[in-house]
């Protein structure tokens, strides 16, 4: 916090922009909670299903209740998207699980900097850095 | 000479971030006690019941609906987010760098394309403010956030919504929307936690949300000498970091998984009447592998927190050096304000 001149530019957000945005978060949440509050008239159970509700169970007043297609096929869409996206972050996952593999491969084994004949400065050994062995 | 590619945020970013993402986190918690209830019955009880979790998801939304708007505010008025807006749009690069991601991993790329690097060996203007997976966080998160919050509201005032579309079933559509569309944001936090806290460079945690760039001093020393290499060779590997990475990294995959097949099963409206354990088409590896899930959760909040205590370390470190009666101890290499800072990989 003290003097930073040697430090580089930075675009920060002004107070101002970050006041303003503040105050409408902050006005438009208590909207929002005033709309859906003024809805709430203690019909919450009307929509609970039991699971032991004979013929049905959890889902099954949807499954019955639905007359609507476009419902029917929003729901599959959404269920798509569910496998397609999760297959996809799982193939995510997969890259870059490997590609930290190839990395750590690279870096040196924790206790390989002990041998080194270039001593560290002095640092912990987790982080000894190899300033004085650039050699390595 | 190597450079960190963090401090790529400003101080009211990282601050965004890290509310945003405890906001995020709790409403996880409640949202999949009540969707998972038979296999979270244990959270599910923890947090009071149907009633308890269903009240800590309405304040924690509210709080979400507050923070969407600030931040879309703050992008629209102030000229730094129009200008950012610019930088976050997806290009050739980011479809070059998931090319070379690929060839990477399989061997036929000696390092990861510019746009992908989160260690890199280039000053913190060469490289691009995001990742082509942060462009896609960005862009997925904003997108999902928003959504959630418009249908999680819809779905709280459940008549209006049931006036609007004539029918219960179609509000319970809405409630069954809400929750698969959220997974998608689950699973993408999980990788989320994994990518930034299982970097061999960086690990436990990327500090690049935390410490914002203000803070970060860069390196003035050779500005003519443009660095060969990444500079990873000089780093060594923290000793936990292949049996935390190998363990975690398996949690993420069966957590994600878990949560999609789950999320196949439980379509309907999710909350019963009564907590019914195994109510639903629930398996004994399913339990596990949804409550591992929500453990690779818990282990992102924890991290967003110890991020958050690295920041205080490292402003605290930053006064004590900047004190001119403070001799530079070269103690931290942190610290080290006109050092290389190639001995950074711990944070």
């Amino acid at each position: 916090m003290t003097d930073r001149d040697d430090l580089p530019e930075v675009n920060g957000y002004s107070r101002v922009s970050v006041l303003i945005s503040t105050v409408v978060g902050l006005a438009v949440a208590g909207l929002a909670l005033f709309w859906a509050q003024g809805f709430r008239l203690g019909y919450e159970s009307l929509y609970r299903v039991s699971p032991s509700v004979e013929g049905g169970g959890i889902g099954s007043d949807w499954v019955f209740g639905n007359t609507i297609p476009a419902l029917d096929f929003l729901i599959a869409l959404i269920h798509a998207a569910d496998v397609i996206l999760g297959a996809f972050i799982l193939v995510m996952v997969f890259i870059h699980w490997a590609a930290f593999q190839r990395l750590a491969d690279q870096m040196r084994e924790p206790d390989e900097d002990v041998s080194e004949a270039v001593a560290a400065d002095g640092g912990s050994r987790a982080r000894s850095d190899g300033r004085g062995g650039d050699g390595a | 000479m190597s450079n960190l590619d963090h401090g790529k945020f400003t101080r009211v970013t990282t601050l965004f971030h890290s509310l945003l993402g405890l906001d995020v986190f709790l409403l996880f918690f409640t949202g999949y006690a009540i969707m998972f209830n038979d296999e979270l019955w244990w959270m599910l009880t923890l947090m009071g019941g149907a009633s308890g979790v269903t009240a800590i998801h309405r304040i924690t939304g509210i709080g979400l609906v507050a923070l969407v708007v600030f931040w879309i505010t703050l992008q629209i008025i102030s000229p730094t987010g129009r200008s950012n807006f610019s930088k976050i749009l997806p290009s050739k690069g980011d479809v070059d760098a998931f090319i070379q991601d690929i060839q990477f991993v399989l061997g036929r790329a000696d390092e990861r394309h510019p746009s992908a690097r989160q260690f890199a060996g280039y000053k913190a203007d060469e490289v691009p403010l995001l990742s082509y997976i942060g462009k896609g966080v960005v862009f997925i998160f904003s997108i999902e956030l928003t959504l959630l919050a418009i249908s999680g509201l819809l779905i709280w005032s459940k008549t209006g919504l049931a006036a609007m579309f004539q029918t219960k079933a179609a509000a319970m559509a809405f409630v069954t929307f809400h929750g698969l569309l959220g997974v998608i944001m689950l699973m993408g936090v999980m990788f989320h936690i994994f990518e930034h806290g299982m970097h061999p460079a960086f690990y436990p945690v990327e500090t690049k949300a935390f410490i914002p760039r203000s803070m970060v001093p860069e390196h003035h020393g050779d500005d003519d000498e443009e660095p060969d290499t990444t500079g990873i060779e000089r780093l060594s590997l923290s000793p936990s970091w292949r049996t935390v990475s190998t363990v975690f990294g398996a949690m993420t995959v069966i957590g994600i998984v878990s949560v999609l097949i789950g999320s196949i099963f439980d379509e309907g409206y999710p909350v019963p009447r009564e907590l019914a354990i195994g109510g639903g088409p629930s398996s004994i590896l399913l339990t596990i592998g949804i409550n591992l899930g929500m453990v690779v959760l818990g282990v992102g909040l924890v991290l967003s927190m110890y991020g958050n205590v690295l920041r205080i370390r490292w402003e605290q470190q930053l006064e004590a050096e900047r004190e001119p009666s403070t001799a530079a101890d070269g103690g931290e290499p942190q610290t080290d304000g006109g050092q290389p800072k190639s001995d950074d990989n711990e944070n």
